[in-house]
Parts: C-alpha cells; sequence; structure tokens
C-alpha cells in the first residue's frame, strides 16, 4: 500500500491528457511557429484558423490573442442527436467512438475508404489521443475520447465562443442561455450513460455468457467508474471461482479418458478393484 | 485472500452448523455436559475453519466418516434463497452474515450445491447495480448540504429511502458502494474545479 491512489488515473490527471487534444482557433494576432516538444504550432495569421493544442489554446484564449472554434459535437444540435441516439435507437449501447478517417473513392462514386497508415503515405494517426476529433474538422455526432473534459474545458474557459457557435443556428438568441443549453444537455449525456455504465453490470448474469462492452466510454467516465467496475468482475469471478474448478476439473477428467487408450483403461479398472 | 485479510479471518470466524458423526471424550463441555464425552449425532455450531478441518480430516475410522458432517449455515439457507430468488434487493444480506459472499464463496468450495452459484451470481450483480445508483445518489445529497434548498430536496428522497437498502449491504457490497462514491465523487470534486483553473 505504498501509493494511496486507486489504479488508473485520476480525473485531474486524464483532464491533464486531455489539454494535449487539438482544438482550432481563430487568431487575432500573429503568432510565429513555436518549437514545442510535440511539435512545432502552425504560425498564426488573424483571419486564418489554425489547430493548436488545448492548453496553449485557452492560454491565447485567456489573453484574448484568440478565439476558440468549438468542435461540432459540442453543438447543441449534435448532443440532442446524440442523447435521443442513446435513449431511443440504443438503449442498451454507449453510442460509437468516432468512425476513422476515411477519403472518397475518385473512381467509385458514393465509396470511401478508410485511411490507414499501411496503404497511405501520408500517415494517418488512427488512435484516440493523437486524432484531431475535437478541430472543428470532426464528425459531429460523434463523442471523442477525451468529450467530457474537452467539453467542460471549453465551457469554463471559452463559454461565449461556445454560445456564439450555439446561437448563430438555434432560436436562442442570449449567450448565458446558449451556453446553458448545452450545459443542460451535456449533463443529460452523462447521466444516461452513467446509467448505462451501471446497468452494464447486469450483463455479468449469466455464466460464462457475462461481457461488459465499454467501447466509446469516455477517458472521464472510465477514470470514475473504473474501481467500481473491476470490484464487480472480482466478485463475480469469486463467486464463481468454485463452479469454475469443478468445471476444469471435469474438462480434465474427460481429457485423460480421450488420451487413455485401451490400456490405460484397463489399469484404472484395476484400481477401481483395489 | 491474503494470511492478514481482515475480512477473510471474520469469515473464518463464522459459525457452521455441525453434527458429530462419532463419539469424542472430554469434548462434552461443547455441548453443555463438561462430564460426559460429546456423543455422536450431538448438534454443535463450530466456526468455519474448525469445521473445515473436522469434516476434511481423516480420523482413521474403518468406514471413512470424518469427525463432523456440516450443513449450509441459515444465512444460506433455503428461505433466504427463496427469497433471493424473488427479489435480490429485497433482501437485507447484512442481517444474514456481516461476511455473506465471502461465507459463501467458502462454503460453494466445500459443499457441491447447484443452485447457490447461480442465485448467488444474479444477487451480486442486480445489487451492485442498486448500490452504483445509489453511491451517486448519496453523494448528491451529502454534497449540496448548505446549498440551495431545491437541490437537495430532489435528492432527499432518494437518500431516504436507500438508507433502509444500505445498511443491508455486506461487507463486499459496502467495499463496492465505497469504490463507486469514490469515483462519483472525484468527478464531482473536479467538475467543481475546473473554472478555478
Amino acid at each position: 500500500m505504498a501509493l494511496p491512489l486507486p489504479p488508473g488515473l485520476t480525473h485531474a490527471e486524464v483532464a491533464f491528457l486531455a489539454e494535449m487534444e487539438l482544438v482550432t482557433v481563430v487568431p487575432r494576432q500573429r503568432l510565429e511557429s513555436i518549437d514545442l516538444l510535440a511539435g512545432k504550432t502552425p504560425p498564426l495569421r488573424p483571419p486564418h484558423r489554425a489547430d493548436l493544442p488545448l492548453w496553449l489554446a485557452l492560454l491565447l484564449k485567456k489573453q484574448r490573442r484568440a478565439n476558440i472554434v468549438p468542435p461540432p459535437w459540442l453543438h447543441p444540435s449534435s448532443l440532442s442527436a446524440l442523447i435521443h441516439r442513446e435513449t431511443k435507437e440504443h438503449p442498451t449501447a454507449f453510442s460509437d467512438p468516432p468512425p476513422p478517417p476515411a477519403r472518397a473513392d475518385p473512381s467509385r462514386p458514393g465509396i470511401a475508404h478508410r485511411q490507414d497508415a499501411y496503404n497511405n503515405s501520408t500517415d494517418t494517426p488512427l488512435s484516440a489521443p493523437f486524432r484531431p476529433s475535437c478541430t472543428a474538422d470532426a464528425p459531429a455526432g460523434y463523442l471523442p475520447y477525451h468529450w467530457q473534459e474537452v467539453a467542460e474545458a471549453l465551457l469554463a474557459h471559452a463559454g461565449d465562443d461556445v454560445a456564439a457557435a450555439a446561437a448563430s443556428s438555434s432560436s436562442s438568441s442570449s449567450s448565458s442561455s446558449a451556453v446553458g443549453e448545452v450545459r443542460g444537455l451535456l449533463r443529460d449525456l452523462v447521466e444516461v450513460r452513467a446509467a448505462k455504465m451501471r446497468s452494464s453490470t447486469a450483463a455479468l448474469e449469466g455464466f460464462g455468457g457475462g461481457l461488459m462492452s465499454l467501447r466509446g466510454v469516455g477517458a472521464l467516465e472510465l477514470a470514475e467508474s473504473r474501481a467500481f467496475v473491476l470490484a464487480v468482475v472480482d466478485g463475480v469471478r469469486k463467486i464463481g471461482a468454485s463452479v469454475e474448478a469443478a468445471r476444469r476439473e471435469e474438462e480434465e477428467e474427460a481429457r485423460e479418458e480421450e488420451d487413455e487408450g485401451p490400456a490405460g483403461r484397463g489399469e484404472s479398472d484395476e484400481e477401481m478393484g483395489i | 485472500m491474503s494470511y492478514y485479510d481482515i475480512d477473510s479471518i471474520l469469515t473464518d470466524a463464522e459459525k457452521i452448523p455441525c453434527t458429530f458423526q462419532l463419539d469424542v471424550p472430554d469434548l462434552g463441555y461443547l455441548d453443555n455436559t463438561p462430564t460426559q464425552p460429546l456423543k455422536s449425532g450431538t448438534k454443535v455450531g463450530l466456526p468455519l475453519w474448525l469445521a473445515e478441518m473436522l469434516a476434511i480430516a481423516n480420523t482413521g475410522d474403518v468406514e471413512g466418516k470424518s469427525f463432523v458432517s456440516f450443513d449450509l449455515p441459515r444465512a444460506l439457507g433455503n428461505d433466504v434463497l427463496q427469497a433471493l430468488k424473488a427479489d435480490p434487493r429485497a433482501v437485507p444480506l447484512r442481517d444474514q452474515s456481516a461476511h455473506f459472499y465471502a461465507l459463501a464463496t467458502r462454503m460453494m468450495e466445500l459443499s457441491e450445491e447447484q443452485e447457490l452459484p447461480a442465485v448467488l451470481r444474479r444477487t451480486f450483480v442486480t445489487r451492485a447495480s442498486e448500490i452504483a445508483l445509489h453511491a451517486r445518489k448519496v453523494g448528491g445529497v451529502g454534497h449540496s448540504k448548505g446549498k440551495g434548498a431545491a437541490e437537495e430536496g430532489s435528492n432527499l428522497g432518494i437518500g431516504g429511502a436507500g438508507d433502509e437498502f444500505l445498511r443491508g449491504l455486506d461487507e463486499w457490497e459496502r467495499n463496492l458502494f465505497r469504490k463507486a462514491h469514490d469515483g462519483a465523487k472525484a468527478g464531482k470534486e473536479w467538475m467543481e474545479g475546473v473554472k478555478k483553473h
């Protein structure tokens, strides 16, 4: 018990990792490219958009040097579509993570191919933290891995930008009500998914058939329920341990009987006789 | 189960109803008759660790009898199992035994009860999701003290109704509750801290 922290990452650590996500900013001032450990940032030229890491974008936002373009999935219409999908269409599964980047095939219209690093010269990163899933180009209607952290950070520090994006197409006129709308929808989404996480334990009921699919669950949700889910699975394992041991023994015996030829069977018969 | 696991030690101390199969001299005091030998067929409640030893131990008897034969304790008796089958959430497991699941797993290792594992598994899983729900709600009540009365009121009903359920949790389930609650609490604390940085 050297480390009092539970296994896995804490919320603060997850949120720290989420600051590596790229977000789109609209700069207000020129800024030359900065040489960071993770690579060079694009040079900022005022009317042109650029993708920056979240921490840098928030820093510039606080200094009023840039505005952040919230990702499309943070729009109220996308969020309410997600809530609809989570509650009505797939009441038992989490909604899918964003699809891997695809590119339309010019020779066959209507068909798109997955971009991956193997058959493409441009190395497109496919794993969650390195994909630009929170930029303005991200697909709407899909929650990326760090959705909750990024959404909270944007709402807390760039609420006016979120409101501007939300109000531009919705009926709500004042910016505070638009932020409230997004915040409320996010709360609903968090609650719906937390309820799903709880009820997904019921999938472990049957012997052998127990499987909880956690596909599409965000990093923060994992941090929150990791200890609980692990404890449930461990408890089910302990309860099933004796049955499992008995089943193993049976299988072992069956296999030994198969392996032993007629000669072997004779021996065991003798033993029985004694 | 580690050697120093206090819950495992306490589980070992749970009483199991045992029936002696042999006469044992000088053990009469177990049955409140100190002067006489303990007769075979006497029913005595023995702690699990002793019952396990005596049931397995080789007595050297010709017929291969062991010292004792044991039944399932009352906590795992038919009444409780029927109640669990009807509705796992309605049974206060702590009233049966504070280490209900630990005791049950130990008993399942010793006896070949067909029905027990399936019932227990269903019970555990059904109650787990209920526990997680309460863990979230109770955190809400505790947290909203001193805040708006409306928020407190919205959670109070659930917290009040859950008290009885939460009192009936055994040690495994309390552990689950603690973990779910810690997670929810950490989430809430982080959420409040976001605005400050």
